[in-house]
């Protein structure tokens, strides 16, 4: 079984290098990342705090553009040109297949990361004030980052299953921008006098994926002189991590379920 | 197989989801750690949000007056900021940049920025170039010119400069009649605690915003709390001169008097009869304002 999943995941893998819109993010990302030397030359001091808010930002945006756009195709497209027909009919099963894709996506998305990550150590490299403890910091924040987008990966496949790859974009990117905002929709729940607003709110605010757990390390984190400085938390990193875990199993089951419901005749 | 694979993924999609609260709740509460919370506002310029919101000023300006709520009316989080309300009056430049109609903007808007740390920014002259902006884009609202008195009035003690405020809006087509009165008592200096005690009076039954009548009661409840506690030390004072020492209890002191040794919400005052000093009870519900101490002489009972 892991064998044939690995199987797909790497053929996901070689499947999505060769989309063109890929490096065309990429590119846009390292050309994001470089230009803030450029705008960190604008500021008075803190040019690396620039450096690294405007490069985390575009390892961020750029990386949650390629997980939506590649992540919506990922099943879309094997029914689409017959592919799936041809696989499922060999001995691979549906949840194979799925898992595969994901995991393959998650590759492409991990050596994107390293490869902007690296871009990002180049421009801080450039400014030189950052010691190592600097450099090897960005690591965790860049961590958190895959984390998120392991999550909205995973929702990108969830609606691959069942809708086209337009609304699946549109669904999944509003569920996205909905996640930076579960603390306000908890807020108004306290805030709100009516108590089934209220009960709605607090439900929302744990079905929903709440993304700002995964923005807990930034500038201020990584340089300790940037502002109000605040330490990373290992135990509040290990948190994020248990739960993209349970919110991606979550998702994955849900995106299974579904994708074995569906009828190919 | 396909059965026992649907199972496992209904029994992997129930686990995980009734873990992920547990664990959101475990990481929030670690996140959520007592320090200092950064007072950051993005775009500060009213010109650039005004540009940003692309003609949805109105609905932008709805948004940015939620901010402007949420803002001032979490304590809990303003405690945590550096200075309490900084971005309050840019926040309020902002949205009656968007929306110049929004009256409830400059008026509770005013309000908030001239109240004292910690109710208020303590930022009066903010509050009169709000309400000045406000003046501008509604000449003809005398609820703005009453608001522009009112901060003259309570917060700068100004009393010509309110009276004269009071006195333009008077003559405003829409004024109500008791504007001129109010304009005549300011101008002539005297009753100032009488006139802080109405205009209190007047917010308190007339604002339709239930913080605003809720600061207004406060101010009210805090004035009978100065009165009291002025009054008893006045008192406490003739006895000291009378018998050498301070009484033991207050009920001693006031015995045969018509003085009050509980505060408005019920609590008793609490006394030290070995320095005569009176305060409010920690167990009490009143939140006190300060109370300006020239008014002590107006308050004050003497018996």
């Amino acid at each position: 079984m892991l064998q044939r999943i690995l199987a797909i995941a790497r053929n996901t893998y070689r499947e999505t290098v060769r989309d063109k819109i890929l490096y065309n993010l990429i590119l846009f990302a390292l050309i994001m990342i470089l230009s803030s030397i450029i705008l960190s030359q604008l500021t008075l001091g803190n040019e690396d705090k620039v450096i690294l808010d405007l490069g985390l930002s575009a390892i961020s945006i750029f990386g949650m553009l390629i997980a939506i756009f590649i992540g919506i195709g990922l099943v879309y497209k094997e029914l689409e040109k017959r592919t799936a027909y041809a696989l499922l009919a060999k001995p691979v099963h549906r949840y194979e297949l799925i898992l595969g894709k994901y995991l393959g996506l998650l590759f492409t998305l991990l050596v994107n990361l390293a490869i902007m990550t690296v871009g990002l150590e180049l421009a801080l490299l450039y400014t030189g004030s950052i010691g190592l403890g600097g450099h090897l910091r960005v690591l965790p924040a860049v961590y958190l980052v895959f984390l998120s987008l392991a999550l909205t990966t995973a929702l990108a496949l969830l609606f691959s299953t069942f809708s086209t790859p337009a609304l699946s974009a549109l669904f999944t990117f509003f569920l996205w921008l909905i996640g930076h905002f579960g603390k306000d929709l908890q807020n108004f729940g306290e805030l709100t006098k009516s108590a089934p607003v209220g009960w709605i709110c607090r439900v929302l605010y744990y079905v929903l994926p709440n993304l700002a757990n995964f923005s807990m390390v930034d500038s201020r984190s990584i340089i300790k002189t940037a502002g109000y400085s605040s330490a990373i938390d290992p135990m509040a990193v290990a948190g994020s991590t248990l739960y993209s875990i349970l919110y991606c199993a979550a998702i994955l089951s849900l995106s299974i379920a579904i994708f074995m419901r569906r009828d190919f005749k | 197989m396909k059965f026992g694979t649907g199972f496992s993924c209904l029994a992997i999609f129930i686990v995980c989801a009734a873990l992920i609260k547990p664990v959101q709740d475990r990481l929030e509460a670690r996140l959520g750690t007592p320090g200092q919370e950064p007072d950051l506002l993005y775009f500060s310029s009213p010109a650039v949000v005004k540009k940003m919101a692309l003609g949805y000023d109105r609905i932008v300006a709805d948004f940015y007056w939620m901010r402007v709520i949420q803002y001032y009316g979490r304590r809990d989080e303003a405690d945590k900021r550096p200075v309490r309300y900084k971005n309050l009056s840019t926040l309020l430049d902002i949205t009656t940049t968007l929306d110049p109609d929004l009256l409830d903007a400059y008026r509770a808007g005013s309000l908030f920025l001239s109240e004292a740390d910690p109710v208020g920014a303590g930022q009066p002259e903010e509050g009169l170039k709000l309400l000045d902006k406000g003046i501008r884009a509604h000449p003809q609202e005398w609820r703005l010119w009453y608001d522009k008195g009112f901060i003259y009035y309570l917060f700068l003690r100004d009393y010509g400069k309110a009276g004269e405020t009071w006195h333009a809006a008077s003559r405003l087509a829409s004024a109500p009649h008791w504007m001129e009165p109010l304009a005549a008592m300011s101008l002539s200096k005297g009753g100032a605690v009488e006139i802080a005690k109405v205009l209190w009076e007047r917010q308190y039954r007339e604002s339709a915003r239930a913080d605003v009548r809720e600061n207004a009661r406060n101010h009210l409840i805090s004035f009978q709390v100065a009165r009291d506690i002025w009054s008893l030390e006045l008192l406490l004072e003739k006895y000291r001169a009378k018998t050498g020492s301070f009484p033991q209890t207050l009920r001693e002191l006031i015995r045969g008097k018509a003085l009050k040794i509980v505060d408005p919400l019920g609590a008793p005052y609490q006394y030290n009869p070995v320095t005569g000093a009176i305060s409010l009870s920690p167990e009490t519900k009143v939140r006190y304002l300060q109370v300006p101490d020239s008014y002590r002489e107006a308050l004050s009972v003497k018996e």
